[in-house]
């Protein structure tokens, strides 16, 4: 008895050693009095677990664009953001989103960065009149006509329909093989692609290619992309879409380069980023290799002095970083928003007001230009909004044909 | 000069030392894949207050604290060691607390607060919280401590048979592609039976062809099971509807003649729904450990062989441990399934497999009480962490405690915050067995 | 049924053409996971342990000579003797840092609990701590993002079988690989620490009656197991690059292979691996990469209901 009780101690002062650190490893935190009102603006988003990264990337965009908002002094109100922890988890969201709209001077959030989340945290947003801006969920049914939700990308249905037209259209490729990484992202423009391939008159094969442990969150074994390349071989279809992010999609791009393979390969947004050549070995496999990313007319990535502010601020290489500029974007349209609508009737009135904002302007940003539907998609059908960029170099291509 | 006591004194010194600075490297400033180093140098060499007092390197405040924690725990030891009235105030305590009076009175005195803690506690994101994030995984930690506490069987996929819960409720509400069993629209509580006897069920389908194994495949093909699961509910699209997830699940309702009550977004209705069968499960749950079948658990857990030789069937009342562990994860599904009214497949992973290992391990395996306790107060810890982020602390690094958590519980204290009483005594067998020894 | 003839039909014609492509791919795999498998036996010969962590060994290593190639070559492009140079700089590197986190494990995490006789249970959860604290504490110093390792080599197809390309990074684990696990094997069945650590496999207590240091002997396992781990971690890492959970997969299939090629019996480690990462690769073929997990344990799960003790048997101090 009198052994475990002094185990018991020891164990407690060993894990008080470690928590302690915690509060005095930032004692260095800066507070100043503001006369001006507050106003929050939250991020949901997964900023812990497997998708942690895009919520970082995603808070570290809409953080640059309050700061500077906020550091031009001009502004009536101080704006602050605060960040609600997701994981990206449809059974976390729910809480987050009730946490956000009980905050009395949250006026809108940016989020959830996660197909799954928002559709988990929409009807809380909904009945609170939250504006919710999604910057990077593009599963079709989250749309669903509710008026406060919007997002800073084209849906998959846009994407993956430019993407299967180009492919069988411009490229000429009679069969497709069409490989999903089985990710809530992927799954969803595969079948787009799939879908949409075949009514063009290709005849498409569907494959699956679970995420491996290259990318965060998957599981599977990377030996398996050798393995399916040997098995496109076989089958030499003309053209491969890869549903998926770039981690794996630089997996793939050598299987096939080694196996011979010698069609058309292509991959939408989500391996539109720099990893993608970071982790192809060699960099050559990726040569030749098709990428589409939605709002032509700009990278969808920071540059110059905001691309120098973000890694100073987050740490996070810009160019990497996906997301970041359409969370850049809807933080200064928020910004903008406060400027225009009624500040006097406190904040569910200015809930209420951003909404209505929301649907009635239009905006131009780094990600190009912005304006909703009444359904909270971009406007446009995507036509010439959707940039196809081929590989030429060892580094992430910006020349493009917009479709 | 006496030379051992100066090379015990500075190994001490050294360790202390080395386990200051890894503490001032996981709370301090992350680093990045281009320059290896940067991450630890910063940790060490930046400058922090000790709380106010003076400012200095990181490295030296960490070891001032961690010099000072080992000169506290080391007193606190000798104190206990002397203290006589501790002793006989410790004494006293475990015989009340043994006492059946005194055990009914907490149960109901805790049984009265859950039911008033709605009335406390007003945030919302709290509200919610407690019926999503701390109720439902109760109610896993519970199912998990039939298989890991009382049988001894470590099962690292048990967030399968959640996940067959939550699939099954959407499929009895028509929410996946395959179509239900009584029409669409049935109201979730329906789904609790056909959900928990389906998670039974595929406690036995797995149970019945592993549990043959040694303890030590058992894990791995737990493991495996867990993964599969997942991937069917990610790959079968034309059933589950695959990655994209289920289409909506409806709230729970009732409608017994007059009487009409929806629940909804408001969390507190679900909290009352949740906590019945958190109370209702408990029972079960304590009723069976302390029935033959629990006595058979200990035996198996305790030596196999000689409980065989005793008459008992092994593989009988292992495969019950997991049909009946699997119970309370089904019904978690179901709760999980009809409050967040959709699911993907991405929710039931492994690291959710081990975070539910971890609720069991800290409260104490076997122990009812310690599972829930251990429940509540890591659930409470990282929804705390989630909600409000003390500065300076980085959200993903919430893993890193929770894997050194679990390193310094094995060591220090391996049965847990309450340990089971059952376990407690083979610990002391054990530990004087030790002493005589040494 | 002409569907799913005609399933099996076109199936059966990619397996024939492309039946040497897979089967390299395959023993490419198989040879890490057996890498890696030897450390998992290894420790569970002398510990009856299963090493959790072991997939972090294998991260570490990876991520020691990712800094170390990076180092090295910068941006220039190594070819011949100087390739060769850098390779083995890397899988020492690796090796190294494998052995050096394997013996801190073995220390911290495992030595404690075995000194005070622990149950089984608690190692495997101590195990499952330290590797979430390691992939953790990794994942915030190094970043969240994958990167690709520099490459000290020029791959090209250097020759091919029945049609099959065999390419110069097949060759490179192949012979790296193959001449790390016959020194293994030369190790633990002809020297005197070989001797030992049969005998502590055996039966510890007699051992250490018999005059053989039981810590040292252990410490020693977990030396060779984390060296090959780490360098097993360096190898993969040279094809697909480097990020903090990329352990997890490659080291849960590796137990697999180390199960079914009975744990404890560094040969059937080996095969083990070489039976999985080649079923892998047909797999592929025949249903669909979703489901190589799945056939995986369904190996796995057939073998232990009817051959318990895997395929060749378990205990190292018998066959190794």
């Amino acid at each position: 008895m009198k052994i475990r009780l002094n185990k018991s101690v020891a164990a407690l002062a060993t894990g008080a050693l470690l928590l302690v650190g915690v509060p005095v490893a930032g004692l260095a935190t800066a507070s100043s009095a503001a006369a001006k009102p507050v106003y929050v603006i939250g991020y949901e988003g997964p900023l812990t677990g497997s998708g942690a990264q895009y919520g970082q990337n995603e808070l570290g965009g809409l953080n640059l664009a309050i700061n500077n908002a906020n550091a031009t002094g001009m502004l009536p109100f101080t704006l602050q953001v605060k960040s609600y922890d997701s994981q990206g988890d449809p059974t976390l969201s729910p809480a987050q989103a009730q946490a956000e709209v009980a905050n009395t001077n949250l006026v809108a959030v940016v989020g959830d960065a996660f197909s799954g989340a928002t559709h988990a945290g929409e009807p809380y947003w909904y009945s609170a009149h939250v504006a919710a801006i999604t910057p990077s969920a593009t599963a079709v049914t989250i749309a669903t006509g509710k008026n406060n939700f919007f997002r800073m990308v084209y849906g998959d249905d846009i994407q993956g329909t430019t993407d299967a037209n180009f492919l069988v259209k411009t490229k000429g490729a009679k069969t497709v093989t069409v490989i999903s990484d089985g990710s809530f992202y992927g799954a969803g423009i595969a079948g787009v692609v799939s879908v949409a391939a075949k009514t063009a008159g290709a005849t498409v094969t569907n494959d699956a290619l679970p995420q491996t442990s290259s990318c965060s969150g998957g599981v599977a074994s990377v030996s398996e992309f050798a393995a399916e390349a040997t098995k496109i071989k076989a089958s030499n279809p003309a053209a491969v879409f890869y549903g998926g992010y770039a981690c794996d999609f630089a997996n793939l791009l050598p299987a096939l380069k080694s196996a011979g393979y010698k069609g058309t390969v292509m991959s939408g947004d989500g391996s539109y980023d720099a990893v993608l050549l970071k982790t192809t070995t060699p960099k050559s496999a990726a040569k030749g290799a098709y990428l589409s990313a939605a709002n032509c007319g700009s990278t969808g990535n920071l540059t110059g002095t905001l691309a120098k502010q973000y890694k100073k601020l987050t740490g996070i290489e810009p160019a990497a970083a996906l997301y970041d500029a359409q969370a850049y974007d809807a933080g200064n349209i928020l910004v903008a928003a406060l400027q225009k609508v009624s500040l006097t009737g406190g904040v569910p009135a200015i809930r209420a007001a951003i909404i209505t904002y929301l649907h009635a302007g239009s905006w131009t940003g780094v990600t190009g230009k912005i304006q909703f539907q009444a359904n909270g998609n971009l406007v446009g059908t995507g036509k010439g909004n959707i940039a196809i960029y081929k590989v030429t170099g060892t580094k992430l291509p910006t020349a493009h044909t917009c479709y | 000069m006496n030379l051992p006591f100066i090379k015990k004194f500075s190994t001490k010194a050294l360790i202390i030392l080395i386990s200051s600075e890894l503490a001032a490297v996981v709370t301090g400033p992350p680093g990045n894949g281009d320059t290896p180093w940067v991450g630890f140098h910063d940790s060490i060499t930046q400058k922090a207050s000790f709380f106010g007092l003076f400012v200095t390197g990181r490295w030296a405040l960490f070891y001032a604290i961690g010099i000072i924690s080992y000169l506290a725990v080391h007193f606190f030891k000798k104190l206990n060691s002397n203290n006589s009235a501790m002793d006989s105030l410790r004494s006293q305590y475990s015989s009340v607390a043994k006492n059946k009076y005194f055990k009914l009175a907490a149960v109901l005195v805790i049984g009265v607060l859950a039911i008033l803690l709605p009335t406390v506690i007003t945030d919302p994101f709290w509200r919610e919280a407690m019926v999503s994030q701390i109720a439902v995984f109760v109610l896993l930690a519970l199912g998990l401590n039939v298989v890991v506490g009382f049988a001894g069987l470590l099962d690292l996929g048990f967030v399968a048979f959640y996940a067959v819960g939550a699939y099954a409720t959407a499929w009895c509400t028509g929410a996946l592609p395959m179509p239900p069993i009584f029409g669409s629209h049935v109201n979730p509580f329906f789904a609790i039976p056909i959900a928990i006897i389906l998670a039974m069920v595929a406690g036995v389908i797995l149970g019945i062809p592993t549990l043959r194994l040694r303890g030590d495949y058992l894990a791995i093909v737990t493991l495996g099971f867990g993964e599969i699961i997942t991937l069917f509910a990610n790959n079968l699209t034309g059933i589950t509807g695959g990655a994209q997830g289920t289409k909506q699940v409806p709230h729970f309702s009732l409608h017994i003649g007059p009487l009409k009550y929806i629940w909804g977004l408001d969390p507190v209705p679900y909290y009352y729904l949740v906590i019945g069968f958190v109370i209702l499960f408990i029972f079960i749950f304590y009723s069976l450990e302390h029935s033959r079948v629990g006595r058979a658990w200990t035996a198996i857990r305790e030596d196999e062989v000689a409980a065989e030789s005793l008459g008992i069937n092994p593989l009988k009342y292992k495969v019950m441990a997991f049909a009946i562990g699997a119970a309370s994860a089904g019904f978690a599904g179901v709760m999980t399934a009809a409050q967040s009214n959709f699911l993907t497949p991405a929710t039931f992973t492994l690291a959710l497999s081990i975070n539910i290992l971890v609720l069991v391990i800290f409260g104490g395996m076997g122990s009812i009480f310690g599972v829930v306790f251990g429940a509540i107060v890591i659930q409470t810890i990282t929804m705390y962490l989630i909600h409000t982020p003390p500065a300076g602390y980085q959200p993903p690094d919430l893993y890193i405690y929770i894997g050194a958590l679990l390193v310094i519980m094995m060591i220090f204290r391996p049965g847990g915050l309450f340990p089971a009483r059952r376990r407690q005594r083979a610990d002391v067998a054990t530990s004087s067995l030790e002493n005589s020894n040494g | 049924m002409h569907g799913f003839l005609s399933y099996l039909n076109a199936h059966f014609h990619a397996l024939r053409l492309e039946f040497w492509g897979l089967f390299i791919g395959g023993i490419g795999s198989g040879i890490i996971y057996a890498m890696v498998a030897i450390g998992y036996t290894m420790v569970y010969g002398v510990l009856r342990l299963i090493n959790f962590a072991h997939s972090e060994i294998f991260m570490t290593g990876a991520f020691a000579g990712y800094f170390t190639l990076n180092y090295l070559i910068g941006s220039s492009s190594p070819t011949g003797f100087s390739s060769i140079l850098l390779i083995i700089v890397g899988i020492l590197a690796g090796g190294i840092t494998g052995s050096f986190f394997a013996v801190v494990l073995e220390r911290v995490a495992y030595r404690p609990l075995r000194i005070r006789k622990a149950p089984k249970i608690a190692y495997l959860i101590s195990a499952i701590g330290a590797s979430y604290f390691l992939l953790n504490l990794a994942a915030k110093e190094f970043g969240r993002i994958g990167r690709g390792i520099a490459q000290p080599y020029q791959n090209h197809t250097v020759f091919t079988i029945f049609g099959a390309p065999v390419e110069m990074y097949n060759i490179i684990i192949f012979v790296a690989a193959g001449i790390m696990l016959i020194i293994v094997d030369r190790l633990v069945s002809k020297t005197k620490l070989g001797r030992s650590i049969r005998s502590v496999a055996q039966d510890s207590e007699t051992a250490s009656l018999m005059g053989v240091d039981i810590d040292r002997t252990i410490a020693m396992t977990f030396v060779i197991g984390g060296f090959l781990g780490g360098a097993a971690g360096f190898l993969y890492a040279l094809n697909v690059g480097v990020l903090y959970s990329m352990g997890f997969t490659p080291a849960l299939k590796a137990f697999t292979a180390a199960v079914l090629g009975g744990i404890g019996n560094l040969r059937g480690a080996v095969i083990g691996g070489l039976i999985l990462g080649v079923t892998e690769s047909f797999t592929v073929v025949f249903f669909s990469g979703a489901y190589t997990d799945v056939v995986a344990f369904a190996i796995l799960v057939l073998v232990l209901m009817f051959r318990p003790t895997g395929i060749l048997g378990e205990l190292i101090g018998r066959s190794a």
